[in-house]
């Protein structure tokens, strides 16, 4: 009896790993530091499919899945400026909600789209967004930043040399304040068709259009 | 004079016993339990705090009765060794099933009766001038704005305390649930339809406003906070640089 309930609960806490958020996790680079403050810098990108991230080049189980990249778990430092540099490849999908087409808590309130620094841009040209929420549990410092992604556009050629056509770059910098631990997600209904409200498949899955991001003192 | 036998008495004993302390306990929960409960910070949460302190302490005797039974059974009435033989009949007692059935529809029709008549003022405006707060859900968040003041949006709600506030939820996705346990409004949050709740929150604080109907992956933490403020402290707040929602090209 004690043997087949040892195998039960271990069987559960596989299942759970298995179904976890494995990603590797991508640390912010310190680029500099100026007195307390650390500036660090994280570079991430959006495709239009699996095919370039964690997944591998064959894509994994759903290589036509939008997808975030190189991972989907990022660990910043806490107290210090972070610049996200995000190469966006993906076409647009008109935003269910049009608040998300702002830029929210970053600094300045601005994110800068190709060279342009810009306070939103127009619901109907967003690809995706990186927007963080603040973890429910524990008194943890806010972080709200919600930063929506341009898209190419729908007949960009591909670059040469490259399966995906030219990038638009989006750039912004936001504070960290105390150590936390919080989620992301894309608020663009870029999960395709067949899924209600473009909401199902890459918007439903960790490893894809949603993760989690760390805020931690350095060397933890 | 009604005569009980030596089980009859020993259950009514038992029966009385954990009933009154099933009791205490149950009205004295905020004190033992702190933090299960939520703050009750408006009316409709004082009220629906009662209702389910009422049927809690209704449901005590009913559950001491059984859990009494079963477990003076399992204790006395078990067998030590493998049994070899059936035990004895036990016939039904008429006079204990219909009062077990009259005591039992009375106490579920009273509650049903009782539900319904205090329905209706969860879902009737709180007199006076309200201030409209529309609600949206998406997957996996809520945000707020305020029509009556530019349209300003927000990912916090915020509300001034003593004002009647009339929440119009919608989703722009599936099917939510805007809930504020703290002030007692919960209503589902349907794709491009319009529910309603009321509520005037009577204390200042910091509250959670929780989605309560799964809605897909980060549903766990489709949560806002929920600031409960001073008339001046909102006014302050409104006044500050809010996002709106931007043009569609």
């Amino acid at each position: 009896m004690v043997l087949v309930g040892a195998v039960l609960v271990g069987g559960f806490a596989y299942l759970l790993k298995v179904l976890g958020n494995n990603s590797p996790i991508l640390r912010a680079t310190t680029v500099s530091v100026s007195g307390p403050l650390v500036h660090a810098t994280l570079n991430i990108a959006t495709y239009p499919d699996s095919m370039a991230g964690e997944h591998g080049k064959s894509g994994g189980p759903h290589p036509d899945w939008v997808s975030y990249g190189p991972t989907t778990n990022y660990w910043v430092p806490a107290h210090a400026l972070v610049t996200v540099v995000i190469r966006n490849y993906d076409s647009a999908t008109a935003l269910n909600s049009p608040y998300f087409a702002n830029v929210q808590g970053t600094t300045g309130g601005v994110a800068t789209f190709n060279g342009t620094p810009l306070s939103h841009i127009s619901p109907d040209s967003v690809a995706h967004t990186f927007t963080i929420h603040m973890f429910p549990t524990g008194g943890q410092p806010n972080l709200d930043v919600s930063v929506p992604l341009l898209g190419v556009a729908d007949n960009a050629p591909n670059a040469p040399g490259s399966q995906y056509p030219a990038p638009t770059v989006v750039t912004f910098t936001f504070r960290t304040h105390g150590p936390g631990r919080y989620i992301w997600q894309c608020f663009d209904p870029c999960g395709g068709t067949g899924y209600y409200a473009g909401f199902g498949g890459p918007m439903s899955t960790l490893g894809y259009m949603a993760g989690s991001i760390t805020v931690g003192t350095p060397h933890a | 004079m009604l005569r009980l036998d030596k089980y009859a008495r020993t259950i009514l004993g038992l029966w009385l016993v954990t009933t009154v302390i099933g009791v205490v306990l149950v009205l004295n929960t905020r004190t033992l339990l702190p933090g299960l409960l939520p703050v009750a910070a408006s009316d409709v949460a004082k009220s629906e705090d009662f209702t389910l302190g009422l049927f809690t302490v209704l449901a005590v005797p009913v559950a001491m009765l059984v859990w009494v039974v079963a477990a003076h059974t399992i204790v006395t009435a078990r067998s030590r060794e493998f049994p070899t033989e059936a035990g004895p009949v036990v016939h039904g007692n008429t006079v204990v099933q219909a009062v077990w059935l009259a005591g039992s529809a009375t106490l579920c029709v009273g509650l049903v009766v009782y539900g319904l008549a205090l329905l209706p003022s969860i879902y009737t405006p709180v007199a006076g001038t309200q201030l409209v707060v529309d609600v949206t859900g998406q997957q996996w968040q809520w945000t707020y704005t305020y029509p009556g003041y530019g349209n300003i949006t927000s990912t916090s709600l915020v509300l001034p305390v003593d004002q009647p506030v009339t929440f119009r939820v919608t989703s722009v996705d599936v099917t939510h649930s805007f809930w504020i346990p703290a002030l007692g409004v919960k209503v589902d949050a349907n794709d491009h339809e319009i529910t309603q709740a009321f509520v005037k929150a009577n204390v200042t604080g910091s509250f959670t406003v929780r989605c309560a109907e799964l809605c897909g992956l980060y549903h766990a933490y489709m949560q806002s906070p929920a600031e409960i403020v001073t008339p001046a402290a909102f006014r302050q707040w409104v006044q500050q640089p809010h996002p709106k929602v931007a043009p569609a090209a």
